[in-house]
């Protein structure tokens, strides 16, 4: 061998093996899904580079603000959807609703719920939290209810923005569904396997129920039945006496992968979609798929489904968004009518006959409900 | 078609995923002990690769003597010598680059376990979507063991020792000393000077390098070198005896820095090393611990 071919045989090989190595190298690629939520006549997004909250104009599209907690923020940020007050007991300072949402930086140790007024984006104040608060905090009766990836449970008086006594509640895992608060009982659903129903105003325990999977959804409460459905990552959907937390005698349904998403009440049907790429219409009562659903969505669905009229939206991991007719299981238009440009994993939001959709890469596009058309579409500017 | 990225997850990904997952369901919910078992099983596998390297470095090691005639005949026509040397090697049944396709076969290995970790032990919503695709419909039941344990001593296998900071920075420490020990153990002494002291910068720089990109791994794969490289050094040590073991010997600062084929000779006062006689243009470019050998074993007979 000679010398020159040594020479190129070791470069090569060290150079291969920087670039392997390379690849193996860096911090985990942590992101969560940008949240969106449409309130008073408002678009909340989580969206751009570096992301912030966007505040758009629900008809137009048109930026109205933006919301970044107050600081210098270089590193990775993680986000919950925007929870909206709507009542006057949220309001302080600020001279609209609040809205809260979920901020961490974790580079820089910082974590908590930040309140910003909801029609200027103005930022009002913050608690601090100990870890990342993933999913959209619930606002109910002055209080607002939010879990973090460390498993606590917290409840926080907006008038005196301390954590109400008793709280937090601490499950053993993280909380990636946002609470479910019905006639003062709190429901959060936990990556420990199990439903949770706390005293919302004591924060004590009234039941658990164990699952045989993690769940990160919000539970659905059935009012006239007094029924919670949730689904876990046994591809199972369960049916829970909410008084007393036992699962309800004869229901019955489990998917063929993985349920990442909150389960859709509307007339006398449940809708379920799967990571399996299936949108399932069950029975309440007793689990059984209607006929002739499941409608096949081709690629997972990680989205809850959406009710328009008598459509079911459903938007997939491929980027398309279908709306299914509810009788026949068909759809009834998609979009992007051509290759779609990225992945859906946010629910889409329907309001006053628009669909509101973010797309992975943080575009919002507002369509028609009824058509599919598009009406506008905001691209968040990359800034640095 | 299917892509690069998805032959990658078919045949390299879902395996390697399905394989920790299922031993972490019947060792405990230890991810970490997961790990080892699987880098066993995969030294295991890749044996029949590995062994004939293993045992071409003993022959090549066998092989300084008549090298050194070689270079003695030849010092000044290094294509001759280039020559001679490759007859050399072909009659020995050794081969120069043989220990290249054993490495090769491991860099899918790496890219494939770094991914798997991400995923079975993602702490984050979007890192465990993906696993929710790669598990194989057999081995559902593993569903139910998610989220997986992600941690060992207080240390969260998924994260790089950088993000966690304090005695984690051990691990690259460790990935780099025990992967120049393994490469110390498997590279013979070459008496040829150029190549000595290319080899040993590869013997240096490559462990500097997988010591230094550790720092970025997530710790779970730092547990797969530092366990597959004690199995190499294992595996050597009963193939050409346990004397590369001892790396404090022939060890200074001048050989760190790359004169070690030069200087080896003349460390530790404790070394089986034996001056020999230079002649002409060698001088200075010899290592004599192979020939102190055989003047031993010489005098013993």
């Amino acid at each position: 061998m000679t010398q020159r071919s040594r020479i190129i045989g070791v470069a090569s090989s060290l150079l291969l093996l920087t670039v392997v190595l390379s690849a193996c190298g860096g911090a985990l690629p942590a992101q969560q899904w940008p949240g969106l939520t449409v309130a008073g006549g408002t678009v909340y997004v989580i969206s751009g580079s570096p992301q912030q909250v966007y505040l758009l104009d629900a008809e137009t599209g048109v930026q109205k603000g933006v919301y970044m907690p107050q600081g210098q923020h270089k590193g990775l940020v993680y986000w919950s959807p925007v929870t909206v007050s709507d009542d006057d007991l949220a309001k302080s300072t600020s001279e609209g609703p609040l809205a809260f949402v979920g901020f961490s930086e974790p580079q820089a140790k910082i974590y908590g719920l930040f309140a910003f007024d909801a029609t200027t984006g103005l930022e009002q104040w913050s608690i601090p939290a100990q870890d990342l608060i993933l999913a959209a905090p619930v606002y109910s009766k002055g209080v607002v209810y939010y879990g973090s990836s460390d498993g606590q449970v917290y409840a926080i008086d907006v008038k005196t923005r301390m954590v109400k006594t008793g709280w937090p509640f601490r499950a053993k895992e993280a909380i990636w569904g946002a609470p479910l608060v019905a006639d003062s009982q709190v429901y959060v659903a936990s990556m420990d396997h199990h439903v949770y129903c706390l005293d919302a105003e004591t924060g004590k325990l009234v039941w658990d129920f164990e699952a045989k999977g993690a769940m990160a959804v919000q539970p659905v409460l059935d009012a006239a039945r007094g029924v919670l459905y949730v689904g876990d990552f046994d591809a199972r959907v369960y049916a829970i006496e909410a008084s007393s937390g036992k699962a309800v005698s004869g229901f019955d349904f489990r998917a063929d992968n993985w349920i990442w998403s909150e389960a859709l009440l509307a007339g006398d049907r449940l809708y379920v979609s799967s990571l399996d790429g299936n949108l399932y219409a069950l029975d309440p009562a007793n689990g059984a798929v209607v006929s002739p659903y499941p409608f096949d969505a081709g690629n997972p669905l990680r989205a809850a489904p959406a009710q328009s009229g008598e459509v079911i939206l459903a938007a997939s991991e491929a980027g398309k968004l279908t709306a299914v007719n509810t009788t026949n299981a068909q759809p009834k238009w998609q979009w992007p009518s051509g290759v779609p440009t990225a992945a859906i994993y946010t629910t889409p939001v329907v309001v006053d006959g628009t669909v509101y959709v973010v797309l992975m890469n943080g575009q919002v596009v507002a369509l028609q409900a009824d058509n599919g058309v598009q009406r506008w579409t905001f691209t968040p500017p990359q800034i640095g | 078609m299917l892509g690069i990225g998805d032959i990658f997850t078919v045949a390299i990904l879902r395996p390697m995923l399905n394989a920790l997952l299922w031993l972490y369901s019947i060792l405990g919910n230890q991810y970490w002990l997961a790990i080892i078992v699987f880098t066993v099983v995969i030294r295991l596998i890749m044996t029949p690769l590995m062994l004939p390297q293993q045992r071409s470095a003993k022959k090549m090691q066998g092989l300084q003597p008549r090298l050194k005639e070689l270079q003695q005949k030849y010092g000044k026509d290094r294509e001759q010598l280039s020559k001679e040397q490759m007859k050399l090697y072909k009659e020995a049944g050794v081969s120069p680059m043989g220990g290249c396709l054993p490495m090769l076969i491991q860099f899918p290995i790496w890219i494939g376990l770094y991914q798997s970790i991400i995923q079975a032990l993602g702490h984050q919503p979007l890192q465990l979507v993906g696993l929710s695709q790669n598990i194989y419909p057999f081995l559902q039941r593993l569903w139910t063991e998610v989220p997986l344990n992600r941690f060992f001593l207080g240390m969260d296998l998924s994260f790089t020792p950088q993000q966690i900071g304090g005695l984690t920075f051990a691990l690259p420490i460790l990935v780099a000393f025990t992967s120049w020990l393994q490469s110390k153990m498997m590279t013979p002494t070459s008496t040829d000077g150029q190549a000595a002291s290319m080899t040993q910068s590869m013997t240096m720089m490559m462990p500097l390098m997988f010591g230094f990109f550790s720092l970025s791994f997530a710790t779970g794969l730092s547990f797969y070198f530092i366990v597959s490289n004690i199995i190499g050094i294992v595996s050597q040590g009963f193939i050409s005896g346990w004397e590369g073991l001892k790396f404090w010997k022939g060890v200074s600062l001048s050989s760190v820095l790359g004169g070690g084929a030069r200087r080896a000779a003349s460390q530790s006062p404790s070394s089986k090393q034996v001056e020999t006689q230079p002649t002409g243009s060698q001088k200075g470019t010899q290592s004599g611990s192979k020939d102190r050998r055989k003047k031993k074993r010489r005098r013993k007979r």
